[in-house]
């Protein structure tokens, strides 16, 4: 009762126009973003972050929630139509892609969509049910724990995003000692800022986010040098009965994978998808025929994407501690709003949790109506040339990297990093962990000191807790598991690129 | 010696140094009472041990050069720098006009035409970003 009680009065504040109106730009821009190549949720995240300053906190925050789950429903819709794989819709490419090609695109297009809709409101449940829990199990938490769990997020993000732990990793570490220029706010000693006064208060990680992946992004796509044909085909939405019977199914299953999935550290929208398309490809009636255009493809990855992508809101809200780079963008965004995420922000911040979970049902509705009728229209903005988009893009870099200070410095600061991420990409390096690293590398700091201060420093303490020490051994098990698979996949004479895949 | 393996693991240890051998100038203190150097030290550390991994794995893997291609990165930052000194020594309107002129030198085609309207564009969006959301542009 306490959680209907609770949604009714997120629901009183997610229903003000103002933040309908906030949560519908919300939906809108992340779909747009999650439709066009070149541009994902992180960088537009951080590309809007400064424009919020003048938008009341649970507006900017449903804004920003809307784009990371608009984006999800958005880049199934490029990768069913055009065969566009986004970071979040690789499966999305295999099944949805198969249908267009046997002129179903509607039918594909109707089973993604509503899946989502119906994984995100599963998620939603979740979402309510789970998060105000594990806050309350948080408090029980010390700083040992919390290193470890940093740790654990690490290790997940750097295997999952790369594919490789060793330069995942890296790019973590890198990240953190980006973190570590500027002030120290235990002992105001500055570190690495190399004489520079600017770089006194740090690096700001709108600066880097949009040279990473902004400025990053656009260089790689002008590189490659294609442009899109748009889709043209016939789109028949309205399924018949045996065909709409077929979704449900698929769709529940995907999300309670994706729900589950989407709460594990470096876990989100891509690797839910794959779960809930194995699981298809074995429980499905129709397994047969995944693979090569069937419902069941579409619409269960659909539903672990959006689910995933909102469960992930979970590990955040409750233990403050993101659990990929977009959730890591996110939180930024919390902070700059004056709210810390973690145990005690649904006790102090009701009207913020409670608002955000209610219009995360609210941007669903949104979303099935801009992605299921409205979807041919959004198509037609494909006819945009890349040459067209890619100065605005920059422009857009430009005045979000000036307006969080109203300085013209953290513009070269921005370009610094653009160039930066660039030669990171060219060198095999993904950005994505470099971002976690940079955003938890002061948290996890703080606790590594905390905790040695307690323990009068004793190293030992961090795996004498028993959370900590599970969570340590668990980490120690995986890489001691990827070193020897290296050497023995070697040592077997399987091409040693198959062993570790460069990136 | 333009492997990408090689030269990750070369990067990867120039990182690692330049934070490692700067945060030794910053006081250690005791392992009860860290100092400001002593976290930096041991992250730089184990950064430098996984350049050292990264190195030694680039015997097992096979070679793969580097492709930097430098005109289009190098036309979008010079765009974004001059954005901001133009902004710095004249206005933002021009800055704009600068930006998508000489940035659309890196798009496979160039038009002035196209730059012109992309220009006119972006300018009004520029006006609607300092009026409706307040943004402190100085566009002219």
């Amino acid at each position: 009762m306490d959680i209907l009680q609770n949604l009714a009065f997120g629901f009183s504040h997610a229903l003000t126009l103002q933040n309908l109106a906030y949560c519908a730009i919300g939906c809108l821009v992340g779909t747009i973003i999650g439709l066009l190549p070149g541009m994902g949720p992180l960088a537009t995240i951080s590309l809007l972050l400064p424009l919020t300053y003048s938008i009341p906190t649970d507006a900017a925050l449903i804004m920003m929630a809307g784009i990371y789950y608009g984006a999800q429903y958005g880049d199934s819709v490029s990768a069913i139509t055009m065969k566009i794989p986004h970071a979040s819709s690789i499966v999305a490419c295999i099944d949805g892609y198969q249908m267009t090609l046997k002129g179903k695109t509607g039918l594909a297009l109707f089973s993604a969509g509503i899946s989502s809709f119906i994984g995100g409101n599963v998620a939603i449940v979740a979402l309510a049910w789970f998060a105000p829990m594990l806050s309350k199990l948080t408090l029980y938490f010390g700083p040992a724990d919390f290193c470890a769990l940093m740790l654990l997020g690490f290790i997940c993000v750097s295997f999952v995003a790369t594919g490789s732990l060793l330069d995942g990793l890296a790019m973590a570490m890198v990240g953190v000692l980006l973190g570590q220029i500027g002030t120290d706010t235990t002992s105001g000693a500055a570190r690495f800022t190399f004489g520079q006064d600017t770089l006194l208060d740090g690096i700001g990680v709108v600066s880097i986010a949009l040279g990473c992946f902004g400025i990053a992004e656009i260089a790689k796509n002008l590189d490659q040098g294609t442009e899109r044909s748009p889709f043209s085909g016939k789109i028949k939405l309205i399924p018949t009965w045996p065909e709409f019977k077929r979704i449900i199914p698929s769709a529940l299953r995907g999300s309670i994978i994706g729900s589950v999935l989407g709460i594990l550290p470096g876990g989100g929208p891509v690797m839910a998808q794959f779960g809930a398309y194995a699981a298809d490809k074995k429980f499905s009636k129709f397994r047969h025929e995944i693979g090569s255009g069937a419902i069941e493809g579409v619409a269960g990855q659909a539903a672990a994407d959006e689910a995933a992508s909102r469960t992930s809101f979970i590990p955040l809200m409750s233990i403050g501690i993101p659990e990929n780079p977009v959730m890591a963008m996110m939180l930024a965004a919390f902070i700059i709003k004056g709210i810390q995420p973690g145990p005690n922000m649904i006790a102090s911040h009701p009207d913020v949790f409670w608002g955000l979970v209610a219009s995360m049902w609210i941007g669903g509705c949104f979303l099935v109506i801009l992605n299921v009728p409205l979807v041919r229209y959004l198509l037609s903005l494909f006819k945009i040339p890349y040459a067209v988009l890619f100065p605005a893009i920059l422009f857009f870099c430009c005045v979000g990297s000036y307006s969080v200070n109203n300085n013209l410095e953290d513009i070269y600061l921005t370009g610094t990093f653009g160039l930066l991420g660039y030669a990171f990409m060219r060198f095999g390096l993904e950005s994505a962990p470099l971002l976690l690293g940079f955003i938890l590398g002061p948290m996890l700091e703080e606790n590594f000191r905390r905790q040695l201060e307690i323990s009068y420093g004793d190293f030992g303490s961090f795996v004498e807790h028993p959370f900590s020490g599970t969570l340590l051994a668990l980490i120690a098990a995986f890489v001691v598991i990827r070193i020897g698979m290296f050497f023995f996949k070697v040592r077997s004479g399987v091409p040693a690129s198959a062993a570790e895949p460069p990136n | 010696m333009n492997n990408q393996q090689l030269l990750k693991g070369l990067l990867l240890i120039g990182i690692a140094l330049l934070f490692g051998v700067t945060s030794m100038r910053y006081r250690m203190g005791a392992l009860a009472h860290p100092g400001p150097g002593l976290f930096p030290i041991v992250v730089s550390s184990a950064l430098l041990a996984i350049g050292i991994a990264v190195l030694a794995r680039s015997r097992y893997l096979p070679r793969v050069p580097v492709a930097f291609k430098a005109r289009n990165i190098g036309l979008l930052i010079a765009s974004l720098m001059g954005f901001a000194l133009i902004s710095a020594l004249l206005n933002m309107a021009v800055a704009i006009a600068f930006l998508v002129f000489v940035s659309g030198l890196a798009a496979p085609t160039y038009s002035v035409a196209r730059s012109l309207k992309i220009t006119v564009c972006l300018l009004l969006i520029a006006l609607v970003l300092q009026n409706a959301l307040g943004l402190n542009l100085h566009l002219y």
